[in-house]
């Protein structure tokens, strides 16, 4: 059982709510806890992308092995060029296979966290099958679970991710994770209209311990889906009048404010506000593929001659 | 284990007759030592007490509906009370028994006592004449009781002669001679004589059955029963026919002596109370014991019950207990704007706003059948409900609601899930917790009732209640715990008394703990609390919209605001739940679980929230509309410190002025100080103005006050050498030496002052001042006064000239006030200055707080939804749809993803994404668009409509593609989850999802009418753009239905007409400009404007615009013409006069001056390239989509009017795709 700083620390991280988690102040240095709240602390920084506090946050020259994970992550994040990146992945690959030898800095947990930092670096980095197998398939460790459910979701499987999730009921007690996970599966099937994912995060929300404007987010999100628009754009700027720049926010209220019944101009606007913010963003790409697409799409038809031009 | 709850208790001598008041909380007891007490049980006091008896008092009895109170002695005697506490006494003694008096009551309607008594007779006695009327024998021993039939002419009674017997006392209400109306005086009693009396009443049944005496007999209120009760320990039940009695069944238990056995009001129970120290229930129908209470030491004498409430009142060697049978609280759980509560066994629903009330389910095979559930937790999520039940040691039971109820309501023993516990609630849409009280371990259960998470709670937990999220409240003997569930631990704990129910405010801020005599308001962390104390019990509470928690004790219903402030709202005579509270009318449910309504007036608290949240204008609101503000709030706001809010209400002078200087509003102050106009108000008024600098004020009161003196300084202060000057004359006029000689020394004004010297004979000092300051002449003035010279003065010393003067005046001051301590302007001065307290301009008034920020888009939404209505549908028919989609098939979509049973891991394969189920369900061209298919799409479209342009369709394509798709991450770094955004979101399998309509088609019909707006503004080319636009964006709308399709191709036919109008229009406008000698094509092009199909209010402008160009034009005959078609539109008046000038000047003068291509006899449509009429029977082709005609060279080409399609062009049309 964690002491409760640790588990309020691992309750915001997990809840999204990294801002206030980079904020608050670590534990002194010689506690129990300080070890794994420092990781927390990092790897919400990376959360961030601000990787640069989180290398800081993480002592030169530690050999634990957990530690190391996150800065590889950071520096995988943080990575200009592919030769940078690759090499981040490539120091993730050796602490992935080093934590099966038996001299290792670190206990089991952190073990279980270089599993999870390698596999979300591996995921982002497109190599689905390389996450999937330095996860694991018997994996106890809950965060694992997620970053699994996650990725089966994002390769359309939500089969495997319930398959997943049923299987980690067994052994997680009534774990909030367990019931995070539970709710992205519901964002995705949307199962019985969405209801479970959108309980989740309205009670969560009600949650008198943290505040997070990722909830809020998510639940805008949920409700966009549920077609509540109304609803969710007042979700939408709630959390952006708590984090005016979070791309995520902006996304979905760009989606919001697509499919609400204001004016067409009005969404037009908001998204080009997005578009030069946010040129990174997967929905931006994906909306410049698309538009590429279109060009293409076009040309495959013919148009007659206008009239006058004989 | 007992469900006798004990309401209220007394310790006396031994009581031996009890009765309920019928409508007051008010218990008579007789007392073996001869005292009669009145007990107020609800308050727990002794009201009165009747001493008068000598001996023991057994029978006791309140008239049902006067203020009456019989009671029957040892001394033989019958006493008749008034109980009414300004005028209590002993009314009259009826004297005739010859022993004991056992027991008296009134008739329910008649003005009779009936008494039993130990000389063997019953008697029947007048009260209104103070005679006996009738005196019943045939009892061979002790008559222990009588009591008349609550309807019927009967009686019944119980005697030691071990009979029940019932008389029928028809006869005396016919034909007694003594029956007269209260106002008869009761003079027509002739002699008593007893021999009549056996006339009107006799002996009708005669039970025989107990083997020893029988103590009690009464009738049941409305079955043909009787119950008797004896000393061979056995309660009989008795069953009356019109002509015989007999016995039905024993009720055998007690082991000793029963003195009394009674029938529950309401519910098939008998309730019997003996020398076996017990109280016992028993069931009616199956005569078998339910329940025993037991005593210890007391032996009981007598049980009475309330005539209609569940209330009992039991005498025992040392007193009395009134209690209950069973708790009255009903479970219930309010979700919204939905009460579900347990009435008679059944789950039910009730509407706050419609007030329909159904049930929903049966709880009947739910632990006891004698016990009603005790709480109720309701789960929206997943539509059940949670309910707890005390019989057998606590139980709950998880149950699901009815979606809908049609026909029989189903029972929870269907498919309910019980278990055992003292304390059950929802605590998340998916769990439970149970608590046990005994084991003290509170489970968290999941739906399927498995244990997730066993909790072993901090503190003695006798009760748990939803703590918010993931939190529990558990309530001890001592504190109250708000106890983390994930990780089992306790975030706050708050001292109280032992919590019984708790409330959650609407937004779930602040939560109402609620205990026997306390309220305690937390916030959600409990991190802040206020405490309400009650002397009287407290039963429920609600939170209204404000955020003011309205809670109900036995007698009252009150409010407390969170920080503690509470106060009464209306008063109860019986207790009611609170269940809601919504504007002026509160939702309870009253003891018999029916839900009821009562309305109240909000305005004190409402008031007091406004100004604890200093929101004036509500209070302004408040203010103008009610007049509830009395001497309370007044002294309220003194006391919280807002006097100068307080003044605004205050009419009485002196404390309008006391409250103006308490909170400096000098005017104010200044005013009401006129109208009392005293000496020491002024000096008040004053000597606070002088504190707050305002010396205008103080001088006007030292002048009221004539306060010379102080006026003189003042002057000096501020520096005012005019009214110094002033004040120097008056004391002249005065003659007040000592005020001339200040004025003169303030003022500096040396001649003066020598001038005061010389008047009073103060000659040497005059001299000498004068002297000092070098007036030689005036001091040798002075000199010769005095009849002396210089040389007489040699003496005294020489001073030289003082230099000494009143400081000069460097900033005038007298103009000028010292800035205030307060610029006094509040927000109630300017409203009162505008007179808006008068009800002059309206104030805009937000009831409770004015929305949050965060809400505002969903109001703006709902605003606009307000707006857009459809103006004036087209009136036009439009062609209709090709509905059925005729050729289009779709492939049939193969299976999904086939059912493999593929192991987890990394060989794990990408399944069909969401978009590809969205291209495989739907054959419309904007799901294609929105799964980001747009070639389909394109194919889609061409096929369907004939678009071949589509580079103008680009933004709209990537428009609805980006609405289509969210994203979200929720695990940290990875990249977010592509969401796809569902039209049907209540379906979840692959084959039947579609994505969102991004743009729905009554968008499209708002943005429709805004081009009609700006036609009818005249903003053409804006007007132009948007038809285009709209015709654009109408390709890509989701139609769900054969009506929609009808609207959709309405809107087409709609926007297209206006784009044609509006395209010739503005080539008329253009011709005008550019080639202003080609009249004909002028005309020509304002006469086809007036043939496409307008709205009524456009068709007005087309055709007064054609009008007068045809008029300028001297085409006077086709003007006439326009003229007559715009009078069948019925326009203005204005309007109609110069329509009908035109057509009189028609017809005067028949002739078009210049011949134009326009024949308005033969129909014909307009060509949208060229703008000539194509004749009925021409040849033309048409635009696939829009159906714009255009004459026949055109086919093949792109259609100029909308640029998306080639005209003439084979389509399908769009497919049904609901």
């Amino acid at each position: 059982m964690d002491s409760s700083e640790l588990y309020h620390v691992k309750q915001q991280f997990v809840l999204g709510a990294y801002t206030s988690l980079v904020k608050s102040p670590l534990p002194d240095p010689n506690s129990p806890d300080y070890h794994l709240a420092l990781l927390y602390q990092a790897r919400a920084y990376i959360a961030l992308n601000d990787t640069t506090s989180a290398l800081n946050l993480i002592p030169d020259g530690t050999d634990n092995v957990a530690l190391k994970a996150a800065a590889s992550l950071a520096q995988y994040i943080a990575a200009k060029d592919d030769t940078s990146g690759e090499a981040a992945l490539e120091e993730l690959r050796d602490l992935a296979v080093e934590i099966e030898g038996d001299d290792v800095q670190g206990t089991e947990r952190d073990k279980e966290l270089v599993r999870v930092l390698a596999g979300t670096a591996f995921a982002r980095a497109g190599e689905i099958e390389e996450a999937l197998e330095s996860l694991g398939t018997e994996t106890e460790d809950l965060e694992a679970v997620a970053v699994i459910v996650q990725i089966y979701l994002s390769i359309n499987r939500p089969d495997l991710a319930k398959k997943e999730f049923d299987r980690a009921k067994r052994w997680a007690e009534d774990d909030l994770l367990l019931q995070l996970i539970e709710s992205s599966i519901g964002l995705v099937t949307g199962k019985d209209n969405y209801s479970n994912t959108l309980s989740f995060y309205t009670e969560q929300i009600g949650n008198p311990s943290l505040t997070s404007p990722h909830l809020l987010t998510a639940r805008g999100v949920t409700r966009i889906l549920r077609n509540e628009i109304p609803e969710a754009r007042s979700d939408l700027e709630e959390s952006l009048g708590q984090q005016p720049q979070d791309a995520e926010s902006l996304a979905a209220f760009t989606v919001a404010a697509g499919l609400g019944a204001g004016k067409r101009s009005e969404a037009a606007d908001a998204w080009s506000k997005f578009e030069t913010e946010h040129p990174s963003h997967p929905l931006v790409i994906d909306v410049t593929n698309k538009a590429a697409l279109f060009d293409e799409a076009v040309t495959k038809f013919t148009v007659p001659p206008a009239i006058g031009a004989h | 284990m007992s469900v006798m709850l004990t309401k209220f208790e007394s310790k006396s001598n031994r009581v031996k007759g009890l009765a309920f008041h019928p409508t007051q909380p008010l218990l008579a007891a007789a007392l073996h030592n001869g005292s009669v007490q009145l007990w107020n049980y609800r308050m727990g006091v002794l009201v009165d007490r009747f001493e008068e008896h000598e001996g023991p008092v057994r029978g006791v009895a309140i008239h049902p509906s006067r203020a009456l109170l019989v009671t029957g002695g040892d001394d033989y005697k019958i006493k008749v009370w008034d109980i009414r506490p300004q005028n209590r006494r002993c009314l009259f003694t009826l004297h005739g028994h010859l022993d004991y008096l056992r027991t008296v009551q009134f008739h329910h309607e008649m003005p009779w006592i009936i008494s039993a008594s130990d000389d063997q007779t019953i008697r029947i006695w007048n009260s209104t004449s103070r005679q006996c009327i009738a005196i019943l024998t045939g009892h061979s021993h002790y008559v222990m009781s009588a009591q008349f039939h609550p309807k019927d002419d009967l009686v019944v009674s119980a005697s030691m002669d071990q009979t029940v017997r019932v008389w029928d006392i028809s006869g005396l209400r016919k034909g007694s001679p003594n029956q007269s109306g209260p106002s008869g005086g009761g003079s027509a009693a002739g002699p008593g004589n007893f021999e009549t009396y056996d006339n009107f009443s006799s002996v009708k049944y005669v039970l025989e059955g107990h083997d020893r005496g029988v103590n009690y007999a009464t009738f049941h209120p409305t079955l043909p029963l009787i119950i008797s009760a004896a000393d061979d320990r056995v309660i009989k039940i008795w069953r009356m026919s019109e002509t015989k009695a007999w016995e039905v069944d024993s009720c055998r238990g007690h082991f000793n002596n029963v003195s009394t056995a009674v029938f529950h009001p309401k519910h098939e129970l008998i309730v019997s109370c003996g020398e076996d120290k017990t109280v016992r229930v028993w069931d009616l129908t199956k005569r078998t014991a339910i329940q025993t209470f037991r005593r210890e030491q007391d032996r009981f004498w007598v049980l009475a019950s309330h005539p209609n409430l569940n209330l009992f009142a039991a005498g025992h060697d040392s007193g009395l207990i009134v209690f209950k049978l069973e708790r009255e609280r009903p479970a219930f759980s309010v979700h919204q704007n939905t009460l579900y509560y347990i009435r008679d066994k059944y789950v039910r629903s009730y509407d706050f706003d419609s007030g329909a009330d159904v049930g929903l389910l049966s709880v009947r095979k739910f632990g006891s059948p004698y016990i009603p559930p005790r709480t109720l937790s309701f789960n929206p999520a997943e539509k059940s409900t949670l309910i707890t039940i005390s019989s057998d040691n606590g139980l709950y039971e998880i149950a699901g609601l009815p979606q809908q109820v049609q026909g029989e309501v189903k029972d929870s023993s269907v498919d309910g899930k019980r278990g055992n516990g003292q304390s059950a609630i929802f605590v998340a849409r998916n769990r439970f917790a149970v608590l046990n009280k005994t084991t003290q371990i509170i489970e968290v259960r999941d739906l399927s009732n498995s244990v997730v998470k066993t909790i072993k709670p901090p503190v003695q937990t006798n009760e748990i209640f939803y703590g918010g999220t993931a939190s529990l409240i558990l309530s001890s003997p001592t504190s109250v715990v708000l106890y983390d569930i994930q990780q089992q631990k306790v975030i706050a704990e708050i001292n109280s008394p032992p919590v019984k129910y708790i409330v959650w405010s609407g937004d779930g801020a602040l939560v109402a703990l609620m205990s026997k005599h306390t309220i305690t308001v937390a916030n959600k962390t409990f991190s802040q609390h206020s405490l309400v104390h009650e002397t009287i019990r407290i039963k429920s509470g609600a939170w209204d919209d404000a955020g003011v928690f309205i809670y109900s004790t036995l007698n009252h219903v009150k409010y407390c605001l969170a920080q503690g402030d509470h106060g009464v709202i209306c008063t109860l005579d019986n207790p009611v739940y609170l269940t809601r509270v919504k504007g002026k009318t509160i939702h309870c449910l009253d003891r018999s679980a029916r839900p009821r309504t009562i309305t109240f007036d909000p305005t004190e608290y409402r008031f007091k929230l406004a100004l604890l949240r200093n929101n004036y204008e509500e209070m302004l609101y408040i203010i103008k509309t009610s007049n509830l503000l009395g001497q309370s709030i007044i002294a309220y706001l003194q006391q919280k410190g807002f006097p100068e809010i307080a003044l605004h209400f205050v009419q009485d002078t002196n404390t309008r002025f006391e409250l103006a200087l308490e909170c400096g509003n000098l005017d104010v102050a200044m005013e009401t100080a006129k109208t009392i106009d005293r000496v020491d108000c002024w000096n008040r008024l004053a000597q606070q103005a002088l504190k707050q600098g305002n010396h205008k004020i103080v001088e006007k009161c030292y002048q009221q006050t004539k306060n010379f003196d102080k006026l003189s300084f003042l002057y000096l202060a501020t520096g005012s050498t005019e009214k110094l000057s002033k004040m120097q004359k008056i004391a002249n006029a005065r003659g007040d030496p000592m005020s001339r000689f200040h004025n003169a020394l303030y003022a500096g004004d040396v001649e003066a002052r020598i001038a005061v010297l010389r008047d009073v004979g103060l000659h040497p000092l005059a001299y000498l001042t004068a002297k000092t300051n070098g007036l030689n002449d005036l001091a040798l003035e002075i000199l010769e006064a005095a009849g002396l010279s210089e040389a007489d003065v040699d003496d005294v010393p020489k001073f030289p000239v003082s230099s000494l003067k009143p400081p000069p005046i460097i900033t005038t001051t007298t103009p000028l006030n010292w800035p205030s301590v307060q610029a006094g302007e509040n927000f109630f001065d300017r409203a009162l200055v505008n007179g808006v307290l008068e009800g002059g301009t309206e104030a805009s008034y937000g009831n409770g707080d004015a929305g949050a920020a965060g809400a505002s888009s969903a109001l703006d939404a709902w605003a606009r939804d307000e707006e857009v209505h459809e103006e004036i549908d087209p009136e036009e028919g439009g062609w209709e749809l090709d509905a059925d989609g005729g050729d289009f098939e779709t492939e049939q979509a193969p299976d999904a993803a086939p059912a493999e049973d593929e192991e987890l891991g990394a060989g794990a394969t990408p399944g069909a994404s969401e978009v590809e189920h969205w291209v495989r369900n739907s054959p419309l061209a904007v799901d294609h668009v929105a799964a980001g298919s747009f070639d389909t799409a394109m194919q889609l479209l061409n096929r369907q409509l004939g678009i071949t342009n589509f580079a103008a369709l680009k933004p709209l394509f990537l428009s609805i593609y980006r609405s289509s798709h969210t994203y979200l991450s929720p695990v940290a770094s990875l990249p977010p989850l592509q969401l796809h955004v569902r039209r049907n979101p209540e379906e979840s399998a692959p084959s039947r999802v579609l994505p969102i309509a991004a743009c729905p088609l009554q968008s499209l019909r708002s943005e429709l009418t805004e081009g009609y707006r700006a036609v009818s503004g005249n903003k053409l080319a804006e007007a132009q753009g948007i038809f285009k636009s709209v015709l654009h964006a109408l390709l890509l709308v989701v139609l769900a239905s054969d009506d929609e399709a009808k609207q959709w191709r309405e809107t087409v036919t709609a926007a297209r007409e206006y784009l044609v109008g509006v395209s010739i229009e503005l080539e008329r406008r253009r011709i005008v400009e550019q080639e202003p000698d080609n009249v004909r094509r002028n005309l020509e092009l304002a006469a086809y404007f007036t043939h496409c199909q307008l709205q009524p209010p456009h068709m007005q402008i087309a055709l007064r615009s054609a009008i007068g160009v045809f008029a300028k034009a001297n085409n006077n005959v086709h003007a006439a013409k326009f003229a007559r078609r715009l009078l069948d539109l019925k326009p203005d008046p204005k309007i109609v006069a110069q329509a009908r000038q035109r057509i009189a000047a028609g017809d005067r003068n028949p002739t078009n001056a210049i011949d134009i291509a326009y024949d308005d006899f033969t129909p014909f449509e307009i060509c949208a390239a060229t703008y000539t009429p194509i004749y009925k029977g021409s040849p033309s082709v048409h635009c696939p989509y829009t159906n714009a005609t255009f004459l026949s060279e055109f086919k093949g080409k792109l259609d100029p009017l909308v640029g998306l399609t080639e005209i003439g062009a084979p389509a399908s049309g769009l497919p049904a795709a609901w």
